[in-house]
């Protein structure tokens, strides 16, 4: 099936795998809410909410998890879509739009490029360090600090307004045009200093050489 | 109508998660996409909480879409400077940068 396409072989069976686990997973969780929604006990956008947080759990704890660096990238990509679904429940489409954009397109892209021009052969395939224990317990309590200050306090009356686009820009540019210029400088000397960075400098290590 | 506590539990479990990832992890690049976990974690708090308890509801986007232009930024660096250490020390663990200068 995918023979005609010019990807690595080792890409096909990474998608249908991926396709395969992604299927046996969220089929069922997608029918469970399916039939809830019908019988009325959650309304449309619960279950959308439900499915990405599902998406979200699942592509983060793959990230954080597989020992394979190219499978965690690509569970990474789930994670971020699944963000993006979120930021469409809360009514701003434009936030939605730029975090498949730039995460989906750019960023993921970007590791993929890395991880391509770092592939040391003599890396050991264990990803992760002997600290493993520690770092469990220090997380585990902290969710649990987070998620107990959400849970514990009242919050005041909820009010969800729409934002579209034009008046994103509008607002954007009028009100917040200081730290876009900023953002904007911040984004120039980033790039700058990333080439600067990656770049082979000769004169340097000739100056190891004869010292 | 979803509470706004489903939003914050969402985040604060992908910045656990983004934590663990941080500090568990050897490898740069998968430290790397931990932050972007964590950073995905505070931008949807943002979002929620413009959404929810903002009647502007706008100065939180521009901190979410903020957050994601630095994320953008600091990955771009962060890989030119993991293919720097990559050409020095020819692997890309973190554990291999134990010197201040060489």
């Amino acid at each position: 099936m995918f023979e005609r396409l010019p990807v690595p072989a080792q890409f096909d069976r990474l998608i249908v795998a991926g396709g395969i686990v992604t299927g046996v997973i969220l089929g069922p969780v997608f029918l469970v809410l399916l039939s809830l929604l019908l019988v009325g006990r959650i309304s449309a956008p619960e279950l959308v909410f439900w499915l990405g947080f599902t998406v979200i759990v699942i592509g983060a704890l793959g990230t954080v998890l597989l020992q394979n660096i190219v499978h965690a990238a690509f569970a990474l990509i789930a994670a971020l879509i699944g963000v993006a679904a979120m930021y469409l429940l809360l009514a701003s489409e434009f936030l939605a739009l730029v975090q498949v954009l730039v995460y989906g397109g750019g960023v993921v892209l970007l590791i993929i490029f890395a991880l391509m021009m770092t592939n040391a052969q003599d890396d050991p395939i264990v990803t992760d360090g002997s600290q493993k224990p520690f770092a469990f317990i220090v997380t585990l309590l902290f969710g649990a600090v987070l998620v107990a200050a959400a849970v514990n306090v009242q919050w005041g009356a909820e009010s969800v307004s729409l934002i579209t686009f034009r008046d994103f820009g509008t607002r954007l540019f009028h009100d917040f045009m200081v730290p876009v210029i900023i953002v904007g400088v911040l984004l120039d000397i980033a790039l700058s200093g990333a080439i600067v960075n990656a770049r082979p400098n000769i004169e340097e290590h000739s100056e190891e050489t004869t010292q | 109508m979803i509470p706004l506590e489903n939003f914050l539990i969402l985040s604060g479990f992908l910045f656990a998660v983004g934590l663990y990832g941080v500090l568990a992890r050897r490898s740069a690049i998968l430290i790397l996409m931990s932050v972007e976990l964590m950073l995905a974690g505070v931008a949807i708090n943002f979002a929620a909480f413009a959404a929810y308890l903002d009647a502007d509801g706008f100065s939180g986007m521009i901190f979410a879409l903020f957050v994601i232009t630095v994320a953008a930024a600091e990955v771009g660096l962060a890989l030119g400077i993991v293919l720097r250490l990559f050409r020095e020390r020819r692997t890309s663990y973190v554990d291999a940068a134990n010197t201040l200068k060489w």
